[in-house]
């Protein structure tokens, strides 16, 4: 196993904008890791400096303590997963699996006995003789994962990898990669814009925006205490209800702070409560199952709250939003950095 | 079959066999008596391909025309895929640049080279030899033009890929690109093959020992070989314009069920 630390790196492509303006992020052996942030953010760039795709203009990057800034690609021992899958489409599952192991001299029957095994292990052994033409995009995933599994890697990058799938098969494939990490112990990088996917992967996950890290922590740590605005609007569920904080009920007298109110720490009451509350008109809901995701109206800013369907059965049109202020994030006003209230 | 499909088969075979009708008239001139052939009595024979291969020497110019061609196209594709495979996939100083001077040489007409090349040929002695009817066409801008463009349309994830597995740059170009390639190069080899096959102007100016000929120069010898004044043997040029055109056929069958297309189909997405 090996860990991956990235000291001050920098990346600019020809004639373009530097893409990464000095990351530093120590990955430990083992762990998952998940870079998140939006189109854009560099976090591909990211991905394949570590990988030897690309050269990085400054900084370090060390694999398992060695620097391998000049080591060609195929003599860094990573396997990566490509967004696009990138299988050979002239040869079958079976060749593509066993194509690096055949790439390091290992006998044919060795590594037909590993393409075999890796095939069983995904559920790929009735396809192991068609060619990537003739398979379904969840299969065709499969057989990438099922490359990068063969040669036992230390490190696996995966660059987006469940993005092409319908959402019913990218929940599934989510759990057998996590299921595959534990079994396999290597140290993952795993690049994503969906931030579920992050929340529901990563041992830490790393948030980048316009070639910035601006926070690398375990996703309780990050959902709980983002380091700043952006970070608390990109991951949740449902994107936060920030307002002035003069605006609210909630906080008399205090001025100068954004609060960040995430719509499950919210309360919908259909009639006046007794606690402070911010009235509100319901624009329009989204049934989501057992809640509805309700867009409203009101006279501090447009809100987005949650309530589960029972409560709105009779279609009420005004509400009244609660908070617990107990699960306030505080963010100052200018530099949009969080604040810690005491 | 539909009676409109029905008329067009039809169609498409009165004009396939309309385009064939020379090919079919020659072959068919091949097995008749110079002598039914001007008094227009039918008399079947195989005297002409006798003739051709016993008197005339055309097994040993069929011999050299499928050395030469054969050399060239293997030599040529080689050289153009590789430089295709650079020119498509590495950044290098100079590359630009040196892509349009391969680019420009298209537009050079091929005589214009004939005396520099004959002067060249001549200093390293290599005249009447198959090097010399081989080295001047392995270099050809319009395959490695061709082929570049060809590369450039499979995706670089595929080489990423092949790089992450452990792939040199030649084992990507070997193992990943040319068996993706393969229609556009299997086209760029026939399309070389029969270039070099027809080539009549070269051989003639680089070879004058009779025993290189090939059968392009072999056939317009031919024309000089009269059975008695002033009458050309028909016949017998067209059991030879038959042996000529033959391997080229047989070539073309062969090459074709390789002419697959979509290959990439499921590479990526």
């Amino acid at each position: 196993m090996s860990g991956i630390e990235l000291t001050d790196i920098r990346k600019s492509y020809p004639g373009g904008p530097e893409v990464l303006h000095g990351v530093s992020l120590d990955m430990r052996a083992g762990e998952f890791i998940v870079i998140v942030g939006p189109s854009g953010c560099g976090k591909s760039t990211l991905l394949r400096l570590i990988a030897g795709l690309e050269k990085c203009d400054q900084g370090d990057i060390r694999i398992g303590g060695k620097r391998v800034n000049d080591v060609a690609p195929q003599d860094r021992d990573i396997a990566m997963i490509f967004q696009n899958y990138a299988l050979y489409p002239h040869m079958n599952v079976r060749q593509n699996i066993a194509f690096g192991l055949e790439l390091r001299g290992v006998a044919k029957a060795e590594r037909n006995a590993r393409a075999e095994e890796v095939a069983r292990t995904l559920k790929l052994e009735p396809y192991l003789d068609r060619k990537p033409g003739a398979l379904s995009g969840g299969q065709r995933q499969r057989v990438a994962m099922g490359r990068a599994m063969a040669r036992n890697s230390s490190i696996f990058l995966m660059d987006e990898p469940l993005s092409n799938l319908d959402n019913a098969l990218r929940v599934a494939m989510r759990s057998e990669i996590k299921e595959l990490h534990r079994q396999l112990g290597a140290t993952v990088v795993y690049v994503t814009h969906d931030q579920s996917e992050a929340l529901s992967l990563a041992d830490r996950i790393a948030v980048l925006k316009d070639g910035d890290l601006l926070q690398f922590d375990t996703p309780g740590a990050i959902y709980d205490r983002p380091a700043n605005r952006f970070v608390a609007g990109f991951l949740g569920m449902l994107p936060t209800n920030f307002l002035p904080i003069e605006a609210l009920p909630f906080w008399p007298g205090k001025t100068g702070l954004t609060v960040g109110m995430r719509p499950e720490h919210m309360k919908v009451h259909t009639s006046s409560p007794q606690a402070a509350a911010i009235p509100a008109r319901v624009v329009f809901s989204e049934m989501t199952g057992a809640n509805l995701v309700l867009h409203c109206e009101s006279d501090v800013g447009r809100l987005i709250v949650t309530a589960p369907r029972q409560d709105m059965a009779g279609g009420e049109e005004t509400v009244w939003i609660g908070y617990d202020t107990d699960q306030a994030i505080y963010f100052d006003a200018q530099s949009e950095s969080r604040v810690d209230m005491a | 079959m539909k009676p409109d499909s029905r008329l067009l088969a039809g169609l498409a075979l009165i004009v396939g066999l309309l385009f064939l009708s020379p090919v079919l008239y020659s072959v068919f001139m091949s097995f008749q008596t110079v002598d039914g052939y001007y008094t227009g009595n039918f008399e079947f024979t195989l005297e002409n391909y006798e003739l051709a291969i016993g008197q005339y020497n055309f097994a040993r110019y069929l011999l050299n025309s499928i050395v030469v061609s054969g050399s060239v196209t293997v030599i040529a594709l080689t050289v153009s895929t590789m430089a295709a495979f650079a020119f498509a996939r590495f950044r290098f100083p100079g590359g630009n640049l040196l892509f349009a001077a391969v680019v420009a040489t298209l537009m050079i007409p091929s005589h214009i080279s004939l005396i520099p090349n004959y002067l060249t040929l001549a200093r390293v002695g290599l005249l009447d030899t198959y090097a010399g009817l081989i080295l001047p066409a392995i270099s050809n801008g319009f395959a490695a033009f061709f082929l570049r463009q060809y590369i450039r349309g499979i995706p670089v994830a595929l080489d990423e890929a092949a790089y992450m597995d452990g792939a040199t740059p030649l084992k990507v170009l070997w193992r990943v690109i040319v068996p993706i390639a393969r229609p556009a190069i299997f086209s760029m080899g026939l399309f070389i093959f029969i270039t070099e096959w027809n080539n009549y102007i070269w051989p003639l100016v680089a070879v004058g020992d009779e025993d290189l000929y090939t059968l392009q120069i072999g056939l317009a010898r031919l024309y000089r070989v009269n059975p008695s004044e002033d009458v050309v043997n028909w016949p017998l040029v067209m059991a030879a314009s038959t042996i000529t055109i033959l391997p080229v056929l047989l070539g073309f069958i062969f090459v074709e069920r390789h002419l697959v297309r979509g290959i990439t189909m499921g590479a990526v997405k």
